[in-house]
């Protein structure tokens, strides 16, 4: 059925695509070149982002003292002392952390190289999410229980390793801590670290509206913190500082 | 557009510009591929505003990620895949799905000779009937077919803004079509 009257669907279908009505293409070259211009965002150099960042900021002027007691400073990171808050966050995991997604998606999507433990034994994530914001994306791998990695019986996962770029657009990521946290300068393949152990630890970043999100992941358990190459890494759940620095190292 | 010795920059040259920090280089880019860009986001999260937002995303990622970017491999597959997975991402965050309903112009007469106007009244019902029939369709035969069709998207270029292999992507096709066809009332010709 290929003559005038009964054209193929092909070529029906060639004709309507050119009398197709997208709306009209908005000037993306000037507003990427204008986005491309503006210095890196870091919501505590004066980028006026309203109450709630005024507020986070007052909160850390107060917190300062303590934070500054531990020397503590990563890029786009922020280690902040204080209270617990109340209510206690539940155990959840899922819609804090972002979408489930594969290794591929992640890494064409987040705008820094994404380095997966390559521990013997650890083999591949079981769960991969990918969360927006931050800008440029934050990626956490879930394992659950390993050989050496027993599972956190609230959550049934083992290891958790979340990494996010601080080189985009950093926002302030906060860490809150409840008293009795013990912090730990340690390395990475030679590169400055912290381990930040007992007591529950909560972690948070504030996007760039100066709005508070919360990973929601909590385990209550140790968490080793460095930054590498402009990408912020968190190793979760390992049972000791030198099982976390095993499985930073092992990163590729 | 920026020249050497009176010809235009070739891609390559723009985007080993653009690695190198040259930002009108990469503004080139964005200008020769923003509509296609923006075509393939709107097709996904079915909305002017949020497919706006989501090109920029990609583009802004793209610019990131210029340094991973494969010498010799095509660009423009390359930036719709970062383009699509920003726009799922938008969509994901909307936490809903794109209900994208297709339009098409009145006046999209095609021919050398000019048509009666009984033809021309012919030709447009029968790209009514045609697109209320893609409409019809599931989301994702609906999307297939308008990237195949309707941007001209080669394979290559719908595996990576479906994120799927380009074997697939024939499959999803041909599926899509069949199912078109039965909609339609057409019977396929072999």
């Amino acid at each position: 059925m290929t003559d005038e009257r009964h054209p193929r669907l092909e070529d029906r279908l060639l004709d309507l695509g050119s009398s197709m009505a997208f709306p009209a293409t908005p000037p993306l070259s000037a507003l990427v070149a204008d986005r491309l211009r503006q210095p890196p965002r870091r919501l505590w150099l004066g980028r006026p982002v309203g109450r709630a960042l005024a507020l986070a900021l007052a909160a850390t002027v107060l917190l300062v003292g303590l934070a500054a007691a531990f020397g503590l400073g990563l890029g786009g990171l922020r280690l902040i002392f204080g209270p617990a808050p109340s209510p206690l966050p539940s155990v959840v995991i899922g819609p804090g952390l972002g979408q489930p997604t594969t290794l591929a998606e992640a890494q064409e999507t987040v705008t820094f190289s994404l380095r997966v433990p390559r521990l013997s034994g650890l083999g591949d994530p079981d769960l991969i999410y990918l969360a927006e914001p931050p800008a440029g994306g934050a990626v956490t791998l879930l394992y659950r229980e390993r050989d050496g990695f027993p599972a956190d019986p609230a959550t049934n996962i083992g290891l958790i390793v979340t990494q996010f770029g601080a080189d985009i657009a950093p926002e302030s990521f906060e860490k809150l801590i409840d008293s009795g946290v013990r912090v730990t300068p340690a390395k990475v393949g030679g590169v400055a670290a912290w381990w930040v152990a007992g007591g529950e630890h909560f972690f948070f970043y504030r996007d760039a509206q100066g709005r508070v999100v919360d990973s929601t992941l909590r385990l209550a358990s140790d968490t080793l913190i460095w930054e590498e190459r402009g990408v912020t890494h968190r190793v979760e759940g390992a049972p000791s500082l030198a099982d976390a620095i095993r499985v930073a190292e092992s990163l590729q | 557009m920026a020249e050497v010795e009176g010809r235009p920059l070739l891609e390559r040259e723009w985007i080993e510009s653009a690695r190198r920090g040259d930002a009108s280089a990469f503004e080139e880019l964005v200008h020769r591929y923003q509509e296609i860009a923006f075509r393939t986001a709107y097709l996904i999260v079915g909305d002017a505003d949020e497919a706006r937002d989501a090109a920029q995303d990609g583009f802004l990622r793209a610019h990131a990620a210029l340094g991973r970017f494969r010498e010799g491999a095509e660009f423009r597959p390359w930036l719709l895949r970062i383009v699509a997975n920003a726009a799922r991402n938008r969509r994901r965050s909307a936490a809903r799905r794109a209900d994208l309903a297709l339009r098409a112009f009145r006046d999209a007469a095609s021919g050398d000779a000019a048509p009666s106007p009984e033809a021309l009244l012919l030709a447009e019902e029968r790209r009514g009937e045609l697109l209320a029939a893609i409409n019809g369709l599931r989301v994702e035969d609906r999307l297939v077919i308008a990237l195949r069709w309707f941007l001209e998207l080669n394979e290559e270029e719908m595996a990576a803004v479906l994120n799927c292999p380009r074997g697939t992507v024939k499959s999803r096709l041909s599926r899509a079509s069949a199912r078109l066809r039965e909609a339609i009332g057409e019977v396929a010709d072999d």
